[in-house]
């Protein structure tokens, strides 16, 4: 069951493309801070999507 | 479950409740056996398994474990006791017997102790309902018994690991490291527990509780909420010391001590912390739970939120684990009793502030 040494886990691969976008990872922490305590679907919607875009560039890169 | 909500309900009792000879509580409280199911026992069986399987994982996981169970045995250094026969309810990789096994358990004492704390210990039966896990470590040189050779390893499989197969009175001591947070009925078991003992001796246990991981279950809501708009749980609920102090009292347990300590581990991102949940075998196996694993939005939003709420200066995260330890002793009655309140002559005030 143990995987081989040189597989990366999904979960790897998606951690490093992730850290790959700090900027926009730190915008979208800051809009739900700003007013975490009423929190509401899509409230940072516009900052998460940029999150996601710059994740996704990423993650194709790699 | 039965719940004695009597007052409540009928309010034409109250007045024999109040005014009976007897004091007697009227909040509700759990009497008899109770069901009540929290955890899915199966779920954390196949996590166990599955942890186990990854060896090498495992042993690197096994961090916080050792720790706890370290501090866990640190506490026979006060107990000048031999054991003849001593359980180890909830073993995991027997952390426990590890830990007992080392040498040099406290150098800075005077006289320093050097002697593995096992020289203590005739027999360490190491119960644990994962086979798998029970066994990982069979042969690795960490739980090597060649250095004290009194001391005996056997690994008992639990068929339940809510029910102890074990006699009434035949154990010298009960000790239990990071796993009696997964048990459904604490009650039942601490009861359980209190019957395998001798009378006058301890049962010595740490598990997680409070707000243990609650950076990890705030980012998580956080996430599902401003996501999909709605919540699901991600981390156990667990007990609390104050609850902890009642639970030991209630099944009958003497001289209780009962203290929690914070372990503060920092992570590189969220996803490390998760995985190395994951290697532990301590996933979520809360019942009522979203099966299936975690969306991709939900971990790219809880990753940020994590790091916004609760990040280090240097672009790490902290996890918190606190452990709340327990010692309770069964009931003897030549046991040492504790003295009455308020007859202490010393003020502890003075004494501290002496030095």
């Amino acid at each position: 069951m143990q995987p081989p040494k040189t597989t990366v886990r999904p979960i790897q691969r998606f951690a490093s493309a992730v850290s790959k976008c700090s900027v926009e990872s730190a915008a979208y922490g800051k809009c739900i801070l700003a007013d975490y305590n009423s929190v509401h679907k899509d409230m940072c919607v516009k900052e998460f999507m940029r999150l996601k875009d710059c994740y996704l560039l990423a993650a194709k890169k790699a | 479950m039965r719940l004695t909500l009597a007052p409540v309900c009928r309010p034409q009792q109250w007045k024999p409740l109040l005014t009976g000879g007897t004091a007697r509580r009227s909040y509700a409280f759990q009497s008899g056996s109770l069901n009540f199911e929290v955890f899915n026992r199966r779920a954390k069986w196949l996590q166990k398994e599955r942890a186990a399987a990854n060896v090498e994982g495992g042993r690197q996981a096994d961090y916080l474990k050792d720790e706890v169970a370290m501090r866990v045995c640190e506490r026979l250094l006060d107990v000048k006791r031999q054991f003849p026969r001593v359980l180890d309810l909830g073993a995991n990789s027997c952390n426990i017997a590890r830990a007992l096994l080392r040498p040099d358990p406290d150098p800075e004492s005077e006289p320093p102790v050097t002697d593995p704390l096992a020289t203590k210990i005739t027999e360490l039966v190491a119960a644990e309902s994962s086979h798998s896990l029970l066994h990982r470590d069979h042969d690795h040189p960490s739980l090597s018994t060649t250095h004290v050779p009194d001391f005996k390893l056997t690994r008992h499989v639990l068929e339940h690991d809510e029910l102890l197969p074990f006699e009434p009175d035949s154990f010298d001591m009960v000790l239990s490291s990071m796993s009696m947070h997964w048990i459904n009925d604490l009650p039942g078991v601490l009861s359980q527990i209190n019957s395998v003992l001798k009378p006058d001796c301890p049962f010595i246990g740490a598990m997680l509780g409070g707000d243990t991981l609650y950076e990890l279950r705030t980012s998580l809501q956080l996430a599902e909420q401003e996501r999909k708009g709605g919540i699901s749980p991600h981390v156990s609920p667990l007990a609390d010391v104050r609850d902890v102090g009642g639970l030991l009292q209630r099944t009958g347990f003497k001289m209780l001590t009962v203290d929690v300590e914070d372990i503060v581990v920092d992570y590189p991102d969220m996803f490390a912390l998760m995985q190395d949940l994951q290697a532990m075998g301590e996933g979520n196996a809360v019942l009522g739970r979203e099966m299936g694993p975690i969306g991709r939005d939900v971990l790219l939003a809880g990753d940020a939120i994590y790091r916004a709420l609760h990040g280090n200066q240097d672009g790490s995260i902290p996890a918190t684990f606190r452990i709340i330890h327990m010692i309770g002793w069964k009931e003897s009655p030549h046991q040492a009793q504790p003295l009455r309140r308020g007859s202490g002559q010393a003020s502890l005030k003075d004494l501290l502030e002496g030095q």
